[in-house]
């Protein structure tokens, strides 16, 4: 096969080096973004500037700038700086929470599903497509309020929504591994499917696992925001950026910045992971690299 | 003299500071086949690109392409495609991927009939079924109804050189068009292209790294290296004597009974080294660290000399030594 | 093309039947007892108990569910508990506030991404394309409701053109229904708009890097014919498979932006009905979604079938 003589598009044809890029506007930009957004959440747990569910009557509604409020004080008097940093944490842990459980279901069920078993595979991918079909929103809704608001439900119902994302995305991805020949190799030499699975399949589709985390992780935040706003997810005493949006509105209408503040963090945290994932897809897996914008 | 068909002067393309063809001049004219081979790397496909104004984005062509009396490169995109496919066409290397896979092949032919003829819809569809027929491909009528995936890779080939024949253009480019089929299918596909051309007195441009295909089906041969013809004449004279030392290795490098021996204990010869990346293509002839004759005169280009066949090189194989062609 | 079209319908009937086993137990299980919520606090387990003998919850679960299903093939949802009223009046009444919601906003949100996408994928590569792949970054991280809080902030409280929340029925006013309706599908349509620009673009540029579209550029097609009618007619591929799956996305959104609005429609319904533990409401309603959703995803795989001559021999 004369390479040169295919699309000039193609970029590893025309001879141009195509060293793996390390570094990238994308991943600088998208780590400062979701560093930024895991420092703030992480000093949430060891300081505030004042306790997110301290109710002080004389300090309603202040605007920001105040003095020992930052970014002033919701209806109540709460101190709205220190709530959006407890909502930094819940984000996490609500939306990471359900994306690691996710990952491991998923990297379980998608590597169960290259099996050579047609039952298996079949079973686990209708399943999947299945779960796919369910407006996960809806579901949540209902689990949440029949077992009960909260963090723990709310984890549970986004992992079992995105669960079967990760079970497609891990088994196409280990499907492409185990055609290739160093598997076929260990196969004849007698390696046992497991431990193919785990030395070779695994450490191979990990920048895989890892970039659809990320985006997961961002689609968790989104998720778990909704579901608190609706009422159906995180209740106080937890902080949810989804709660002070809902608040803001329901207390003094949408006009006041009580409405804006939320909303501008769930942009910058969930843009941030979402750019990162960009990044690392450049430069963890070559295979998956979307084209130059 | 027959008339130019194609006349390509100092053509370069390139992207950014990348030059993948520096400075090819070739002509074709009517009715006549000219091959070009080479080496991945030699900028054949690009070249064929650049004259059909196909180049992907990024990439830039300079120089004239002149063809049916304007200069390709300074026309506008309407006015190219209007020629494109009607005077000038051009078969691809990847059959498999060449047609659009949702679109039946009689739709794909009769597009191009369609685009450029004012026919009728009905008889675009009879030109597309004598077309299939010229093209001996088997029941032509269902063909016409199929889809692409329906067909096998030799069939794809030939609707492909049946749409490029369609509006009797004046020039075919074939760029590799048998690397992607199998070997006993090559054969079929050739010998119809060469048929077709031959009956309807197009003129072809062959690009390949297949020298026997060359020597088969061509009049003329340029042989590339490193963005630039290293050499060009008539093929019998190029392959029988070649002056350039590039094109006496890439002649002793195929494969004969000679060479190999009948038992096969023969060692091939071959050329040292490999195409350098187009980044580290060396100064002056772009040759130079593969071949046993290289000094520091290499270090300048040489020019394209010589009079029944042309050279580019400042230590031509003598005339006196001829290697022995195929 | 029969064998896909058998093998597909049997898949859809397949997910029905698991889903509607999944929502009804998950429900029962966790659904909470609604005869305990009708009679209040300090009812008598008796009471209670014969209460459920009369609702006939008292049953054994498999009767249960298969009754349930029977009356869903008759087209009979189960009535409401509490008021007596079919379920089926009760969604009826919801409709014209969800449906068209969710439609408009998909058009919308499609009208918008299919020009934009396939602009930023011509484009591709300059700062424009730049600039239109940033803003659908941007687009889509912002959450469905933050965007409805915007939208109402900017036209209804700044500039006061339309209602900030709130529901005049069709039946009152038509005008009315739509005004109530532009803002909370504008917010919906936007941020799905953002995601599907994304995937238009990339749809589109996958698609004109294809050897077929050069092919066609070869037989003299100008480069605006080329992506018309070829890159976005075969960009349509992977883009129908997307709002398929958008589907479910779709209800979410329209959930969440309802309740944004305070629209009476499938959002209210369903809390409300969760909160007083009314189990066949509940079930019902949410399964009249997913077989909703099921059905998108059945038609948008048969008109992949029909779009694309492949599927109809490999699947």
């Amino acid at each position: 096969m004369s390479d040169t003589t295919m699309a000039p598009g193609a970029l590893p044809a025309d001879g141009v080096p195509r060293r793996r890029r390390r570094w990238n506007a994308s991943l600088l930009v998208g780590m400062v973004m979701t560093g930024a957004f895991l420092a703030i959440a992480l000093l949430s747990l060891v300081w505030t500037p004042a306790d997110p569910n301290q109710v002080a009557p004389r300090d309603r509604l202040l605007p920001a700038g105040s003095a020992g409020h930052l970014l002033g004080t919701d209806a109540l008097g709460r101190d709205v700086a220190s709530a959006l940093m407890a909502g930094a944490w819940t984000s996490i842990v609500v939306a990471a929470g359900a994306a690691l459980i996710a990952l491991v279901l998923g990297t379980i069920s998608g590597l169960a599903a290259t099996s050579n078993r047609q039952y298996v595979n079949e079973t686990v991918m209708r399943g999947a497509d299945i779960l796919l079909s369910m407006p996960g929103v809806v579901f949540a809704l209902v689990l949440a309020a029949t077992i009960g608001a909260g963090v723990g439900a709310t984890i549970f119902a986004l992992s079992v929504f995105f669960t079967p994302s990760f079970t497609r995305v891990v088994r196409a991805a280990a499907l492409r591994v185990l055609e290739e020949d160093f598997v076929t190799a260990a196969a004849l030499y007698g390696r046992r499917r497991l431990f193919i699975l785990a030395r070779h399949v695994v450490p191979n589709i990990f920048s895989v696992m890892i970039v659809q985390f990320t985006l997961y992780f961002a689609v968790g935040i989104l998720t778990e925001a909704g579901l608190s706003y609706l009422g159906v997810g995180v209740t106080r005493p937890e902080v949810s950026w989804g709660i002070l949006l809902k608040e803001a509105q329901e207390t003094v209408g949408v006009a006041s910045p009580l409405a804006i503040w939320p909303g501008l963090a769930i942009v910058f945290a969930v843009l941030g992971l979402n750019i990162l994932g960009d990044g690392l897809r450049d430069v963890l897996d070559p295979r998956l690299r979307r084209r130059k914008s | 003299m027959t008339e130019l068909v194609l006349d390509v002067r100092d053509l370069v393309v390139r992207r950014d500071d990348l030059v993948a063809v520096r400075g090819v001049s070739l002509q074709v004219r009517a009715g006549q086949r000219v091959g070009v081979v080479g080496e991945s790397g030699a900028g054949k496909s690009l070249t064929a690109l650049a004259i059909m104004g196909l180049l992907q984005p990024g990439w830039r062509a300079e120089g004239q392409v002149l063809h049916d009396g304007v200069d390709l490169t300074k026309i506008s995109d309407k006015a190219f495609s209007s020629r494109r496919g009607r005077t000038l066409s051009m078969v691809f290397q990847d059959p498999l991927s060449a047609l659009n896979p949702t679109q039946r092949i009689g739709a794909q032919i009769t597009g191009v009939l369609r685009r450029h003829t004012r026919v009728s819809r009905d008889e675009a569809r009879r030109q597309a079924l004598d077309l299939l027929v010229q093209m001996r491909l088997p029941r032509p009528e269902q063909m016409l109804r199929a889809y692409p995936h329906e067909l096998s890779g030799g069939q794809r080939q030939r609707v492909m050189i049946a749409i490029a024949l369609a509006c009797y253009p004046q020039l075919i480019i074939a760029d590799e068009p048998t690397t992607a089929l199998d070997v006993t299918v090559q054969k079929q596909v050739l010998r119809l292209l060469d048929g077709a051309v031959k009956e309807r007195g197009c003129a072809l441009l062959m690009i390949t790294h297949d020298l026997p295909v060359v020597a088969a089906m061509c009049d003329y041969v340029l042989v590339m290296y490193g963005g630039r013809v290293v050499e060009e004449g008539p093929v019998a004279t190029v392959f029988r004597t070649p002056r350039h030392p590039y094109t006496k290795g890439l002649l002793e490098s195929q494969p004969t009974l000679d060479n190999i021996g009948l038992d096969g204990t023969g060692r091939l010869p071959s050329i040292r080294g490999s195409v350098p990346p187009l980044h580290a293509m060396p100064s002056g002839c772009a040759f130079r660290t593969r071949c046993d004759r290289a000094d520091g005169r290499c270090e300048t280009v040489p020019v394209l000399e010589g009079t029944e066949s042309r050279a580019a090189c400042w230590h031509p194989v003598s005339v006196a030594t001829p290697a022995g062609a195929r | 093309m029969l064998v896909f079209l058998a093998r597909r319908f049997a898949f859809f009937v397949l997910a029905l039947v698991v889903s509607s086993v999944l929502i009804f137990s998950l429900i029962r299980i966790a659904g909470g007892n609604v005869a305990a919520v009708m009679l209040g606090k300090g009812a008598s387990p008796q009471a209670i108990d014969e209460l459920m003998a009369e609702l006939g919850l008292d049953r054994p679960l498999p009767v249960q569910y298969f009754d349930w299903v029977a009356g869903m093939l008759r087209g009979d949802l189960g009535t409401s508990f509490r008021t007596g009223e079919p379920v089926t009046d009760l969604l009826v009444d919801r409709l014209p506030v969800s449906v068209p919601l969710a439609l408009a906003g998909l058009a919308l949100a499609l009208l918008v991404a299919v020009p934009v996408g396939t602009y930023a994928a011509t484009k591709a590569g300059t700062p424009t394309g730049a600039f239109v792949a940033t803003l659908s970054q941007v687009g889509i991280a912002i959450p469905v409701f933050w965007a409805g809080v915007l939208l109402s902030l900017f036209f209804g409280v700044k500039l006061g053109w339309l209602p900030t929340g709130g529901w005049t029925p069709w039946t009152v006013s038509v005008t009315g229904a739509i005004r109530s309706l532009v803002l909370p599908m504008v917010a919906l349509g936007m941020v799905m708009a953002a995601t599907l620009t994304r995937y238009t673009r990339t749809a589109v540029l996958d698609v004109m890097n294809e050897d077929y579209v050069r092919t066609a550029r070869a037989s003299g097609m100008t480069k605006r014919a080329a992506l018309f009618r070829v890159g976005v007619r075969n960009a349509s591929l992977p883009l129908v498979t997307v709002v398929g799956l958008l589907a479910a996305e779709l209800i979410g959104g329209t959930v969440i932006i309802e309740e944004v609005f305070s629209l009476p429609g499938l959002a209210r319904m369903i809390l409300s009905a969760v909160s007083a533990r009314e189990v066949i409401v509940v079930q019902s309603t949410v399964m009249v979604i997913v077989a909703f959703v099921l059905v998108v995803n059945l038609v948008v795989d048969i008109l992949y079938g029909v779009l694309d001559p492949r599927v109809r021999v490999t699947r």
